[in-house]
């Protein structure tokens, strides 16, 4: 759990533990993810496997998503970009 | 290997869903499991240990997985192998209308907390019935241990017209009957016992405050509904999961999914998961027998506030008078709650015995009395050394047992030195204590019998009895002190159930584990050939009920046991010394010569396999590792045995007539 007084340096920190986090929920240690990951090419990302991302995400980066952004994310850049936003 | 310590700093009030009892978890899930050792039942106990912490649910799924990698890839025969270290294999089926595989790994994770090495099928969003149909091979094959039904409000849909009555009835008795359908297709298909859940309220649904009293009304629906399921629950004997209660410890809003189920058919709050899974553990437990069923109480700022010793009786914080008195009051009643549903208090102490109790006999305000302790370890001894002794004096396993402190480093101890005792954390103020310790739900019971009611006063009487022993210190004075009568008859209609439940069930002192029926016992006591006598032993502090029967054979001038049992309640009483006493009285009186004695070595019996020579008998002779044994009755001295032997009824003698 992070708190929300550490400051989030560089978008390749957040990659890291956005990266952690698919690992831990995709259940695969050996991942690596890039802003270009998305739906569309990582087959374990469906959409049960989204949800448990999303919820990942939440809690590691203690933020939360809209309704409208959960539906509307399908790739790691949007998630690095909407954590970079929430985390400001 | 070495582990940082547990934080056992007392805990801020923390919400339920945090599971307050629990310490604090040091470190991260992901560093601990990084550095286990890499022989898989040694990581398994070190997983269980580590389980025992609060971890969150994104922490418990790490654990869970961990767990599922572990067992995965263990050799074949190491289910055996876990569970001689203490970890049982679950498997449990849970049948959901909405999603449910997102908690799987952290009911794993939960359940090695437990002891338990879970193995979970989730059939989730489909309708139960096909779900069984489709697996009814697999399910007779390879039965699952539990089948979890997990209903849900949202997915459940009660709906019935405001304001009438008899429609909301018929609404209730249709989804009742629902659920109850599944949970008998579901009983019948795996053969185990079922657990139904009830309904948490819902939050989003329009809830006015004269909504309990408006039939018809969300509110009005899930209250009737749960009542209704748990009360054909018990007459059907199907476990209950109270999601409901769970709700209402955390709020209902709190506990709802909220956005999750409209993204993803959560059926309620990811943060909720880790106090879903405990209490879902916590029932499966307590259908294994293996809930907590002993409360031990530290006295000093715990059962009353201030310290006896120093502050004196009239000194201490208990009662009206006091908010801090209040407090501890509340908690002694809590106590004596627990006491009338079964469970055994005792109380451990650093302190001087007579001072304390003098409190308990003294004190106006003290609503615990002496009488409502089964033991007490009241000095200056270590206070996991006391919990172990007390342990011992009645004979109840440390993993049944909860110790209450209010001093974290005294908490910090018993828990390094024993982790099979239960140890909560407490918060700093004994007012927010009661809410912590009910949420931990340690004592859950299956099933609530009249035996629960009495089992009290049988563990009390053997404290008592371990009590004077200490006290006496001298076995045979401590014998003669327990003033015991051994009542000796022949084996009668009334007796027969216990007869035979006796010899169905002995297997330590069981000289030739032979079972007979309760037809064939009846058929002894009209056989001339068959000399059998029943005994019950009463002390000082109550009967024992009927504790031994031997069982007698004549052949000529000789009488072959041909078996002996007895419980090992009464081991190191002289019992079986005065049964032979009386035996050969007996054998005299019927002209027999030489009694004969046979051991049948069994995995079981190896306490027995003495009993002939440490009786007197001669060996006569061996084969296969059973032995065969000689008395010549004439050869028999009277012994002076510390027990009053009393055979009122009489004997229907071929012979002669009774001494």
């Amino acid at each position: 759990m992070v708190h929300a007084s550490e400051k989030l340096t560089a978008s390749d920190d957040v990659l890291a533990r956005v990266q952690e986090v698919f690992r831990a929920e995709l259940d695969d240690e050996d991942l690596v993810i890039a802003p270009d990951t998305s739906q569309n090419n990582l087959k374990a990302w469906d959409s049960l496997a989204h949800i448990r991302l999303v919820s990942g995400i939440e809690n590691d980066f203690d933020i939360q998503f809209s309704l409208a952004e959960i539906e509307q994310i399908t790739s790691v850049r949007q998630f690095v970009q909407l954590i970079g936003e929430r985390s400001r | 290997m070495s582990e940082p310590p547990a934080s056992t700093a007392a805990a801020a009030k923390l919400s339920p869903q945090a599971l307050p009892w629990l310490p604090r978890p040091s470190g991260k899930m992901r560093d601990r499991i990084a550095s286990l050792p890499s022989e898989p039942l040694q990581t398994l106990l070190s997983l269980q240990s580590l389980a025992q912490a609060a971890w969150g649910e994104a922490e418990l799924r790490l654990l869970g997985r961990k767990i599922r990698s572990i067992v995965k890839s263990a050799p074949s025969g190491f289910a055996a192998e876990a569970r001689q270290s203490g970890l049982a294999q679950v498997r449990l089926l849970v049948l959901s209308a909405s999603t449910a595989s997102h908690i799987l790994d952290a009911l794993i994770g939960t359940a090695i907390r437990f002891k338990f090495l879970l193995d979970v099928t989730i059939a989730e969003y489909e309708e139960p019935e096909p779900w069984l149909e489709r697996h009814g091979r697999e399910l007779k094959e390879n039965p699952f241990d539990f089948v979890l039904v997990a209903s849900d409000n949202r997915r459940l849909k009660l709906a019935s017209p405001l304001g009438d009555e008899a429609a909301a009835e018929q609404t209730i008795d249709a989804a009742v009957a629902r659920i109850a359908r599944v949970a008998e297709v579901a009983g019948i298909a795996t053969g185990r016992p079922v657990i139904l859940q009830t309904l948490a309220g819902d939050p989003d649904a329009v809830r006015l405050n004269m909504d309990l009293g408006l039939p018809g009304s969300p509110r009005y629906l899930a209250d009737e509904f749960n009542r209704r399921l748990v009360q054909q629950a018990r007459q059907q004997s199907r476990l209950v999961l109270d999601v409901a209660g769970l709700a209402s410890l955390v709020g209902d809003a709190a506990w709802s999914a909220g956005r999750y189920w409209y993204a993803a058919k959560y059926p309620f709050a990811t943060a909720m998961i880790p106090l879903y899974t405990d209490n879902l553990m916590r029932i499966i437990a307590a259908q294994m027998g293996r809930s907590r069923r002993v409360l031990v109480l530290d006295l000093d700022n715990t059962m009353w506030g201030g310290i006896v010793g120093d502050d004196g009786i009239e000194g201490l914080a208990l009662g009206n008078g006091s908010p801090l008195g209040e407090a501890h009051s509340a908690l002694q009643r809590m106590a004596l709650a627990l006491k009338e549903r079964g469970i055994i208090l005792c109380v451990s102490s650093k302190n001087d015995e007579a001072i304390a109790l003098e409190a308990f006999r003294n004190h106006p305000e003290m609503t615990l009395r002496e009488d409502d302790i089964v033991a007490f370890r009241v000095n200056w001894d270590d206070k996991a050394a006391n919990i172990k002794a007390i342990s011992d004096a009645i004979d109840l396993g440390l993993d049944c047992f909860v110790f209450l402190d209010d001093n974290p480093a005294e908490r910090k101890r018993v828990r390094d030195a024993l982790p099979s005792v239960a140890v909560p954390e407490l918060p700093e103020d004994p007012g927010d204590w009661l809410p912590v310790l009910q949420a931990a739900g340690y004592f859950e019971q299956a099933g609530f019998s009249k035996e629960d009611q009495l089992r009290a006063g049988f563990y009390k009487a053997n404290a008592l009895r371990a009590a004077q022993m200490d006290r006496i210190g001298d076995h045979n004075d401590y014998l003669l002190s327990l003033g015991m009568t051994l009542s000796i008859a022949p084996f009668d209609r009334a007796g027969r159930k216990r007869i035979s439940q006796l010899i169905s069930k002995s297997n330590q002192f069981n000289l030739t584990t032979r079972r007979y029926s309760e037809a064939e016992i009846a058929a002894m006591q009209s056989n001339a050939d068959v000399f059998a006598i029943q005994a019950r032993l009463e002390d000082i502090f109550g009967d024992n009920g009927m504790i031994s029967a031997v069982i007698c054979r004549q052949a000529g001038a000789s009488w072959e046991i041909d078996t002996w049992i007895m419980s090992c309640r009464v081991l190191g009483r002289r019992v079986e010394e005065a049964l032979l006493q009386y035996l050969v009285q007996q054998a005299r009186l019927r002209g027999i010569s030489e009694i004969i004695g046979r051991y049948i070595p069994t995995a079981r019996n190896g306490l027995v396999r003495d009993h002939y020579a440490g009786l007197g008998f001669i060996q006569s002779g061996s084969q296969n590792g059973e032995t065969i044994w000689q008395l010549a009755v004439s050869g028999y001295g009277e012994k002076n045995l510390p027990l009053k032997v009393d055979s009122q009824r009489e004997w229907k003698l071929a012979s002669s007539g009774r001494s």
